[in-house]
């Protein structure tokens, strides 16, 4: 089957490994690339600035008890996409991050791909 | 005799006029006990100077035992008290009190007279009430003997040409219409909402209740201007409202309004949330003077009603993540089981083994879960003699609680199919401390004896990436295995300090 996002190199932020590694799994089921995965705010900025080769990132929203929107600006700032996960959906984003592209936990495969070519085509524009 | 002392006569010219007045003159202090007393006073109430000085008004005079006796004790102690609280002047035309007269030297019988008096407030320079002034003035002699059958209607009363009489019955008038105001005001004082009256473009509060003096945390405002009474509204839009509402003389009314309010003087600015209303008082040209202020604080329905979305927000995002956890826990382990039972076995443990961390951290409120109690869960199915658990009581937060209660069953469960716990006597030796007091770690070793010769699997399965990247990732520990020839050796460190935020 044609995997649309072969070879992209998606940063992944979220702080339980359960869920990271169902990520990875999803993402290398894709032929996507992981970088990370990044279990805390600080971390997700520095790979998110530091990281040569990006194309998007899989974000968590409350990443230990922080919420993830400094990676976002970081990435803004490089144009890098990315893709919300949260267990709120897009509702519980604060109005400024609202529209962006968001999975709702527990995700799909398709969900997940969905998303970051949502992501990725809106970044095109 | 108010205008006199604050022009500031001289006290002595007051004193002797007081003393020598044929008008009979009580000098009261504010809670009605009797503080100076004239000749005439002394005269026409029968009575001596040294009774009476200091004593509380109405023990000096209690107006005998007769059966009228407390209404007209509270007549007159009404009339003081308005003119003490309202700082005017209170005129009681018309009140019958009784005074003892002895009528041999020791037997003594109580009179009914009939009294006039007049009720002064004499303010400091402040404007507080310092005496009260009563005048008063036996009027008996004026009242005509009423036959007790004497019919007694307003008519009667005109064409009778019984000024007194009509006297008394505005008198009487005046006293309902008193107690009903009193009524009115007693019910404006204690509503339950706030309630103020605000005067004149500048808004001077003219009266406000207690719920009002509780909401601005009882400072003294009384005839300022609500921008000097509360001055840490500006900028939260009260005033402007006000001002709309006195220019306009529409209403405004607030929902879930927030006022920080400093409630005392110093203090932080508290949020309080408030419905309410401001009506505009018209004056009988229909020109605004004033505006009415009602509401209620509505801050622990607001408060109440946030935390309940926060918990059901929270409540979502923990389900809604555990249900991304059991998803993980599915699709990895259905991809090491191909066979449909041992993937049900294998996918049913590891959900109970949460399950089972989850109910330890329901008994403390997730506070946290012990250590010990969370390896005897894991390790409890294999029997008593299979494990030894070393260590002391080690409080674990409810996120490292939940990774370790994994991290052992998935050690326990690879014990069991290819290490010690493989063979009839193979033991598990599970010993723990803590180190590093001001920065605490947990150091941990799972060390399996008596089992199979392990060595390292070729590929990683679920269980051991799901372990290492437990540690590494969630607990931002450090684990280290070694593949044995008595078996596996595992060791662990995590730190015990991290806060949710790191």
């Amino acid at each position: 089957m044609n995997q649309p996002l072969s070879g992209r190199r998606v940063l992944v932020v979220e702080d339980e490994s359960l869920v990271a590694m169902l990520l990875e799994t999803i993402l290398e089921d894709m032929e996507c690339v992981p970088i990370g995965p990044a279990s805390n705010i600080d971390d997700g900025e520095t790979l998110a600035r530091d990281t040569v080769e990006l194309d998007a990132a899989l974000l968590d929203v409350n990443v230990a008890g922080r919420q993830v929107f400094p990676v976002a600006e970081a990435l803004k700032a490089r144009g890098v996409p990315f893709v919300f996960s949260t267990g709120y959906g897009e509702g519980g984003l604060p109005d400024e991050w609202r529209g962006s592209p968001t999975i709702q936990k527990p995700f799909t495969e398709a969900a997940v791909r969905d998303a970051l070519l949502k992501a990725m085509g809106v970044a095109e524009v | 005799m108010t205008e006199l002392l604050t022009q500031g006569a001289s006290i002595a010219d007051l004193a002797t006029a007081f003393a020598a007045s044929p008008n009979p003159y009580l000098l009261l202090t504010p809670d009605l006990r009797i503080f100076d007393v004239n000749q005439a006073y002394l005269d026409v109430t029968r009575s001596h100077r040294p009774d009476l000085l200091g004593r509380p008004l109405f023990q000096a005079f209690d107006s005998g035992p007769g059966q009228e006796a407390p209404e007209n004790v509270r007549q007159v102690r009404a009339s003081l008290e308005k003119a003490r609280d309202t700082r005017q002047r209170d005129h009681l035309a018309l009140v019958r009190y009784s005074l003892p007269r002895r009528l041999d030297g020791c037997r003594e019988v109580f009179e009914e007279r009939i009294w006039s008096a007049t009720h002064t407030p004499l303010l400091d320079a402040e404007g507080e009430v310092v005496l009260l002034l009563q005048h008063t003035m036996d009027i008996t002699d004026l009242f005509p003997a009423a036959p007790p059958d004497e019919p007694t209607t307003a008519l009667d009363a005109i064409v009778g040409g019984s000024v007194l009489r009509r006297a008394q019955s505005v008198q009487e008038d005046n006293r309902r219409l008193e107690k009903e105001r009193n009524r009115l005001v007693e019910m404006f004082m204690q509503a339950p909402g706030f309630v103020a009256i605000l005067s004149g473009p500048d808004h001077c509060f003219q009266m406000y209740n207690a719920a009002y003096g509780q909401l601005i945390g009882h400072r003294d405002i009384a005839g300022k201007p609500i921008r000097e009474a509360l001055p840490e509204l500006a900028g939260q839009g009260y005033y402007e409202f006000l001002d709309s509402v006195f220019a306009t003389g529409e209403a405004y009314e607030g929902r879930e309004s927030l006022a920080q309010l400093q409630r005392r003087p110093g203090a932080p600015l508290e949020n309080h949330y408030l419905d309410f209303i401001y009506q505009p008082i018209r004056d009988e040209a229909g020109q605004v003077v004033g505006i009415f202020v009602q509401g209620h604080d509505v801050t622990e329905n607001v408060l109440a009603a946030r935390r309940q979305k926060s918990m059901i927000d929270e409540l979502n995002h923990r389900v809604k993540n555990t249900l991304a956890t059991v998803q993980s826990i599915a699709i990895q382990t259905a991809r090491s089981h191909r066979d449909p039972s041992t993937f049900a076995q294998a996918f049913q443990a590891r959900i109970l083994a949460l399950s089972h961390t989850h109910d330890l951290l329901t008994r403390t409120h997730w506070e946290g879960a012990d250590l010990r109690a969370i390896l005897e869960h894991e390790t409890e199915a294999f029997g008593p003699t299979r494990f030894h658990l070393n260590g002391p009581a080690v409080a674990l937060a409810p996120a490292t609680a939940l990774s370790l209660g994994m991290i052992f069953h998935e050690l326990a469960t690879n014990a069991s199919k290819y290490g010690a716990l493989s063979t009839p006597h193979g033991r598990v030796l599970v010993d723990w401390g803590v180190a590093d007091q001001t920065a605490p770690k947990l150091k941990l070793s799972w060390r399996e004896l008596d089992g199979p010769k392990v060595t390292p699997p070729d590929t990683r399965g679920f269980g051991s990436r799901l372990i290492e990247r437990n540690i590494r990732h969630d607990l931002a520990g450090e684990i280290d295995l070694v593949y044995g020839k008595d078996g596996l050796i595992a060791e662990l460190m995590v730190p015990l300090d991290r806060t949710p935020a790191l």
